[in-house]
Formats: C-alpha cells, structure tokens, sequence
C-alpha cells in the first residue's frame, strides 16, 4: 500500500493544471452560465437596519415589461434557514427566504422580482414600494446585551446566541498568587474576505424528475445540498449542486445562502431556470461578514515573564442570523479554544458570548477567529516585555512550546500534535535580518521618522475533523473528505474529489499525489470537482483541511486501485501480486524490469478482455476512500512572521516596508503554491491591520458600500515578501501533511501592530489595541503616546 | 436600439444594441467573450479591464455604443485554443501569478498596455502602474515576479518539470 518509489511529483514546483484556461479566459465562472429559457433575479433589500414590514407594493413591479413575477416573503413562507448549536440554552434564529414581518438588517431581502433579463430586473425592482416601520436598532455589543434592549428575535431572553465558560482547575491559585499581572482590551474591526467574484447561481427545475440543479459559486457544494435539502424539504437525491470555477471564497463563500434557496424555488415555481448574479454593493451588505471580535485579557506571570495563568472575556459581534453549517457559536468558540496560542499556558479562564445584532450575519473567513486570537495573545506578550523590560523575542523563547512538550493539551483542551516554534522564530529573526532593522530603525528615528518592527509567532489548527467538530456543537461533523480514483480504459486516470478549488490549485496538487501513487505522468492525471454528483458526499474546502483530507483521500483510493493493477499483472505475468512495481506508466515484476506490462495494455485489458481477468476480479478500477485524520483533533502547522513599517506622522498613514514568514506546514506538495497561499494571506491580513472594515453609524447603516469606503490592499501597498520553511511532519496524517490555507492571513494584524507600537515607542508609552490602523487612529496613537511621554 | 459597427479582437462586428448595454454585458451576453469579468459595476476593481484601441478601459463604466467604430481587444485576443500561451501568460503560468483567475484576465490587459507603454518599468513601478487592478488571491508578490519576468526577461522562478 505504499507507492513504489520515490515520488515523482510530491515535492516539486510543477505548474498548475488549470492555469491555461483561466489564463485565456475559458474559465467556467457561474456569471457564464445560460441555460436556455434563463430569467434574471433581482433582490429588493431592506434599507432600515431594524422594522416591522408594514407593507410591500409589487403591483407596478409586476406590471413593469419583461417581468415574469414578484416573490415577497409571504410566497416562500413555508422555508426557512436554520442552525441550531447543540451547545444548552443556545437561542436560534430562522432566516426567512424573504423577510415577512420584521427585517433585521440592511441588506436583508425583501422581495425577489424576476424577470426576462437583468436590465429589466432591476429597473422593476425599482418600482417595489416597502414601507418599513422603523425599530431601534441594536449596533453593537454592548448596546445589543444591555437590558434595556428588546431581543431581536421571537422567544428569547437577551441577544445573545450563547454565552459559555470554562476555567481550568487551577486557575483561581494560579492567578491570585502571581507577582505580576498586564490587562488589554482589543478590538477588530468587521470586515469579511472580499472575493473578486461576487456571489452568483443559477437554479434550474426540472418537473418531470423533480430535481434541481444548481450552478453556485460555494466552496461547499455538499454541505449546500445538505442545507437546501432542509430547507426546500426535499430529498437529497432530488438536488444536484454545481460549484465550477469560483473566483475566490475566503470563507465567504461556505454557507448556504438565502438566495440559493429562493432561486430554487422560484425555478420550480416558474417552471424556468433561474439566475442571480450579485452586484458588490450586495455583497457588502448581504453577503456574510466576520472577524468582529472584543477580547478583554490578563495575563499573570513571574518575575520572568513566565506565563502563570490567562484569562480572556471574549464577545463576537454575529450579526442578525445565525448562519448554515456553522451556527453563531463558530467565531466566539474557535477564539476561546485557540487564544492560548502557542505559549505553555497550563491554567485558563474564559468566557464567550456570541451577540445578535442588526448587522449582515456573521460567517467564516479565512483563519475564523485566528487573527484575533492571535492578535489579543501577541498583543499581551509584547505588553508583558514591555512591563518586565524584557525584549520581545526574549519573553517568546521564555513561553513557547519546544519540541519536548509535545504533544501538547492546552488548556482549552486542544491537542497539538507537533510543531517548531522556537526554530520558526529563531528563523524569521535571520531571515528578516533583525539586527539589520533595527540600525535602520535607530538611523530613521535620528532623521525624526516613525520606523518601527513588529512580530507574531502563532500555532493553526488544521485539517482538524470528527473529534474537533462534535465538540463544536454544529448539526453537520465535519469530519472526513472523499475521494474517487478511476482508470479508464486509456490508462488514463480521473481523480473526483468533494474539496472545490477556487485557488488552492488543489487541482494540481491532488494530481501530483494520484500520478505518483499510480506511477502515471501528471498529463495523464485530470482531477474534477465540485459537484455532488461525483462523489457521495464531503464537507468542502475550509478550515485548512483539502490538502490534507482530500490528499490523504487520493492516496487512498488510488493505492486500491494500484492493488488492482499489481493483482491482474501478476495473473498475467505469472509473477506474486506482492512483488508487482506500480511506477513510471508501466507494472513490472520487482528485480526483472524486462517483466512488464505497460499500464494503459493493463487498463485496456481489464475493461476490454476480462477473459484475461483472474478469477474474482472484477472489470472495474475504480476506488472511493474517505478519510478522516485521526485522531481527528488537527495536524498543527506553526509560522514567525516579522515586518517592519514607516508611519508618515502628519498624515498617520502606515506603510509595510518589509515582511518576511517562516511558516512549518510539514511536508509540502508543491512549495510554489504553499508559497502562494502564504502571500494571499498575508496580502489579506495587511488588509485587515490598515484598511478594511464595514463601519456603521448608530442608525445601522452600513457606511462601506463601495470600494470607495471599503479599502482592499492594492499592489502598490503590498511589500515584496520573504519566505522560508520548516518542514515538522504530523504524526497524525497521510504523509505528515498539515494544512496552511489560513496560516497567511492570521499574523498580520498582530505583526503591524506591535511595529506601529514599535514605532511610537520613543515618543512614550501607548498601546495599540484596535484594527485596522486606519491613518485617523495611527494619528490617534501619535498624540496619545506624546502626551504619555510628556507627562512621565 | 441603436446599430454599432466595431471591431472585437481583430473581427469586424455589427450589432443591434440597447443604449443602455454596458460594454462589459455586450462582449459577455451578446458576442459570448466571457473571458472578461465583473467584479464591481463601479470601476473600481480592474476586473473588466480591456483595451479600447490600444488603451485600457473597464468595460463596466462604458457603454457599448461607446465603441462604436473603435477596436475592442479582450483576453480572448492574447491567444486562441490549440495555440501556445501568449509570452505574458506564459509568463503568469511559470511564476504562479495566478490562484482563483477571476480578476487574471483584466490584469493581463493592463500588462499588455503597459509592456506597450512602459516595458522598463522596476518592481516599484510595476507596482504602481498595476494599482488599479485588484487581486485578492496572490498577495500580488508572483504577479509583480511574472510582470517583470514578461517585461524583462528577467528569469522568474522556472519549474522543475
């Protein structure tokens, strides 16, 4: 069961499969997708953050040319989106298709008008009259939990989705008696992943079967059929789902969404294909948000900067809904379990609340919850250096996990199986030349210029499954990948996977694990995705998990059917199964080179001639695995980064002039896409430290609609990078793989937030605990710490 | 509806237009070139970008009877199926300028004006000339290493296989 020889392919840079279509722009994008007889959606969204619906006009809408009809909530009254946490005393929520009574946020739709094309659509939509009676609105966290505040839903006590706690055993002495004790409060800004492809389906019905079909962009096709499933009240054998090529997710594309549902029901209604392309003020209103996080924390440590105990209030602002797969415990619970990072923190008290609001409901992006969590404990060790006079890398080596300490239960009950912290940071330092920084910085600061260098260590759950998610409390456990290998009759193999790429370049990467198990040329190699017709089922590309479930899956499969291979070549070759060599398009007797068959004879005979067959063979090389990574708690992949930054002091706008990451994912498939993946991330992640966030004012109006307001980095704000790697297999994986599709975009905002302290540093003491750093706060920060300094 | 008469990647074309037809939908919708996309509707993102006679445009901010008798060139024109990759393709292929191809095709029609424009340009200048083209996916770093690998002629990174 293991390949025959060195890999081929694993390991090296090959280029990428799917690249010479989206290079000559023959991607298949759900924009792209006309069925004959198409109609054009277009959604008419509340403009009040918090109403009753009084009433909705449709008649001029309805009789506006091309337009086919008008749905208002009232039509889909019969579904609804829930997710329920099995988590005690979670309070759950329903998402209308259409709101019906009450709207809970800008953006939520109203009204869905269809019509003969998008032009007409929209001009209809136009003409939909809602008259919304104003609520008071609930904007943010503290306003949401005050007492005062009615709940923003039918049934419950407060608004708050869930509010949970643990404390280790030891906590109270551990705390009480340390010498020492630093307390922060931080704040990150609601921003959300940003895809260059806004949301996009097209539903299509088909009455005499009953089923769907529907062409989405979702990094998830399964888990949407799951959801549509309950929701249409349909069995799952009546719904195809169709994810082609998505032009990026981020997380903001794994959740089904309520348009999905009413365009399926719309199809049916209308007995004609559907379709809803997004605009991207949508998307900044409807689309799902996330990463706004609250955290209070304490650390209590010794005289050396040992950290004795932890201590975290955390508050998640979730938006109005919960949302499908992952509830509105997803963000509060991932930042509880993971804020003690990668410091050997043994005693631990936290608290959570997951808070409803009438903001665009809250779903994943890429790290959920990582970057704060790794923003709050980065953020306290540079405040406890900074208490003990101790230098930052310093007070890191005195905390950090070393090898010996592994595996590792932290104190929030995670396992981390493996890692190399101490050596990534003791990397970064070299590979960003620290020392040579610093001259620069001592030479900027002489000239009256804000230079400052920051830096984060943090560890990433990844590719963790059924033990990790059972915990979670979510309806659906995602706990395994699937995978189906199959060799044609050309010698040729088709690889289906339930991951979806959208950039991860999974594509290639699967491909290189299958062509070298199956000693087949990566040409000979084409993987296929995204649709719930290939495989029987999967969770999808999220959470780090693809190269590694779906990795791990191929391997699998393909080794069954590569023991097909080996079985009726030795029947023909009169040789032992067991000494049959898979390797370099042919299988041959071990030790007599000269006693082969090629692969593609062996293919062609086993579908063509089974009177060659051995007895018990079936014509069939066709094989689905799943796999689930044992022991299913995560394989930990572990980064340093470092960064240095200029802050212009009359302007207050900070630029990154340099960043460098050493990062230990294990084993790489294809280092130029790990590399890849690393520079999106960080790329994403200097957004969410300088520009990107969806404000609001106190009436609940979104005031980033535009990408006027809302600003994604460009190229010219984004620093050339360094990169280098560590390689610590799991012990828990398919070949040591560990996932770091996230791993990017978790350290920024801590990194350039420590050099912009940095940078303040000799004007004296403040300390910056909220992103982004918008240049209005950076000036904020500047008069601050020249007011400390002057007055100490 | 108004009649046009343009040239779109090299072909004579004539077509029955609504005013209002955005440029963008008439290549996408009527001449079926959906190479170019859409990721704003307001001009912001580079998405859509073409060339309007030599020059880029996004396509999102203009009509199509704005290009009545001008030269439309689209993704579409860099190479045809069956056909090696254009050099500044190839050029994105070997340096893994790509990750999800939704905003490449916009972004390689901005570096086909400014290979035509400004072909000596440094990684700052690329930087800065690129601006306008957002990509959510690379982080840019190997998009500026293809760009300058096209212009230059500077070796990228080259595959092992």
């Amino acid at each position: 069961m293991t390949a025959d020889q060195a890999p081929r392919y694993f390991g090296a840079r090959v280029s990428r499969r799917q690249d010479d279509r989206l290079l000559r722009g023959a991607g298949r994008y759900v924009a792209d997708i006309n069925p004959a007889g198409v109609l054009a959606a277009k959604f008419v969204r509340s403009h009040q953050a918090h109403a009753s619906v009084t009433s909705i006009d449709i008649d001029a809408a309805g009789a506006s040319e091309g337009v086919r009809t008008v749905f208002v909530g009232g039509d889909f009254a019969d579904h609804e989106i829930r997710c329920v946490s099995s988590y005690a005393a979670f309070q759950e929520s329903a998402q209308p298709i259409l709101a019906v009574d009450r709207v809970r946020h800008v953006g939520e739709a109203l009204a869905m008008v269809v019509a003969e094309d998008e032009y007409l659509a929209e001009d209809a939509s136009e003409l939909v009259v809602a008259d919304l009676e104003p609520l008071p609105a609930a904007v943010d966290i503290d306003a949401a939990l005050d007492v005062g505040c009615a709940p923003l839903h039918p049934g419950w006590r407060h608004n708050a989705f869930v509010r949970r706690q643990v404390k280790t055993y030891g906590f109270d002495d551990a705390s009480s008696s340390a010498p020492h004790r630093v307390s922060i409060e931080l704040h990150n800004g609601r921003h959300s992943g940003i895809p260059m492809e806004n949301r996009a389906c097209v539903a299509e019905h088909d009455p005499g079967t009953g089923q769907f079909r529907l062409h989405t962009t979702t990094q998830i096709p399964h888990l949407v059929r799951a959801g549509l499933s309950w929701a249409l009240g349909v069995p799952e054998s009546l719904i195809q789902v169709i994810a082609p090529d998505v032009g990026g997710g981020f997380g903001v594309k794994a959740q089904l969404y309520r348009e999905e549902v009413a365009c399926c029901l719309a199809a049916r209604q209308l007995g004609r294909p559907v379709k809803w392309v997004e605009d991207r003020r949508e998307h900044f209103v409807a689309a799902h948000h996330s990463r706004e996080h609250r955290h209070k924390v304490t650390g209590y440590f010794d005289d050396e900067g040992t950290i004795l105990a932890l201590e975290a209030d955390i508050a998640v602002d979730m938006g109005a809904y919960s949302v499908f797969p992952w509830t509105a415990t997803m963000d509060g619970g991932m930042a509880m379990g993971i804020l003690p990072g990668p410091y050997r923190i043994r005693e631990y008290s936290v608290a959570s609340t997951s808070v409803c609001t009438n903001k665009t409901p809250y779903g994943a992006y890429r790290g959920v919850a990582r970057p704060a969590a790794c923003f709050s404990i980065e953020r306290l060790m540079d405040q406890i250096a900074r208490h003990l006079g101790v230098d930052r890398v310093e007070i890191r080596n005195r905390n950090l996990l070393t090898g010996g300490d592994y595996p590792w239960r932290s104190p929030s009950g995670l396992v981390y199986d493996s890692g190399s912290l101490i050596e990534s940071l003791e990397a970064v330092v070299d590979l960003a030349d620290l020392e040579g920084l610093l001259k620069c910085q001592a030479d900027a600061r002489a000239a009256g210029r804000l230079v400052g260098v920051g830096l984060a260590v943090f560890t990433e759950q990844t590719a963790h499954t059924t033990q990790e998610f059972k915990q979670r409390g979510v309806p659906i456990v995602f706990g395994y990948e699937t995978a189906k290998v199959r060799l044609d009759a050309s010698g040729t193999a088709v690889v289906s996977a339930s991951i979806h790429d959208h950039g991860q370049g999974l594509e290639t990467t699967l491909a290189q694990i299958a062509a070298d198990r199956l000693g087949l040329a990566l040409e000979q190699v084409r993987v296929t995705y995204g649709d719930t017709e290939q495989v029987a089922y999967g969770a999808g590309t999220f959470a780090s998990r693809s190269a590694v479930l779906a990795g791990g899956a191929v391997t699998k499969a393909a080794d069954a059917v590569a023991d097909t291979l080996r079985e009726v070549a030795a029947h023909i070759l009169e040789a032992a199964p067991e000494d049959m060599v898979v390797e370099s398009g042919r299988v041959s007797v071990a030790g007599s080179p000269s006693r082969f068959i090629e692969t593609s004879e062996l293919c062609r005979l086993i579908y063509q001639r089974p009177e060659r067959l051995p007895e018990g063979v079936e014509p069939h090389l066709e094989a689905s695995r799943t796999y689930d990574a044992h022991p299913g708690t995560g394989a930990y992949t572990n980064a340093a980064h470092l960064a240095s930054v200029e802050i212009d002091p009359l302007t207050g706008k900070t630029r990154v002039l340099s960043y460098a990451v050493v990062e230990d994912c294990g084993p790489m498939i294809n280092p130029t896409i790990v590399e890849g993946q690393i520079f999106g991330g960080v790329a994403q992640g200097i957004g969410t430290a300088l520009f990107e966030e969806f404000l609001y004012d106190e009436a609940g109006q979104p005031l980033s609609t535009t990408f006027a307001d809302y600003l994604v980095p460009v190229m010219s704000d984004i620093p050339d990078f360094r990169v280098a790697h560590l390689q610590t297999p799991s012990p828990h994986t398919i070949g040591g793989l560990k996932g770091m599709g996230e791993g990017g975009a978790i350290a920024p905002g801590a990194v350039i937030a420590s050099a912009v302290e940095d940078a303040l540093s000799h004007l004296g003491a403040v300390i910056v605990d909220r992103l982004p750093l918008t240049p209005e706060r950076v000036l904020g920060y500047i008069d601050a710490a020249n007011s400390s300094g002057a007055s100490a | 509806m108004a009649e046009i008469s343009l040239t779109v990647n090299g072909e004579r074309t004539a077509a029955q237009v609504d005013p209002r037809t955005l440029l963008s939908d008439f290549l996408r919708d009527g001449l079926n070139l959906t190479g170019t996309h859409v990721g704003c509707e307001h001009g912001y993102c580079g998405a859509c970008t073409v060339l309007v006679d030599g020059a880029s445009a996004r396509s999102c901010l203009m009509l199509a009877i704005q290009a009545d008798a001008r030269s439309v060139e689209t993704v579409e024109s860099l190479s045809v199926n069956g056909a090696g990759l254009h050099p500044i393709q190839q050029a994105f292929k070997d340096c893994h300028g790509l990750q999800c191809g939704f905003c490449t095709p916009g972004l390689l029609m901005s570096v086909v004006e400014l290979a035509a424009t400004n072909p000596d340009c440094g990684r700052d200048e690329i930087r800065e000339h690129l601006s306008g083209n957002v990509c959510r996916c690379t982080g840019y770093h190997h998009i500026v290493d293809a760009v300058e690998r096209a212009l230059n002629g500077v070796p990228g990174r080259a595959d092992d296989s």
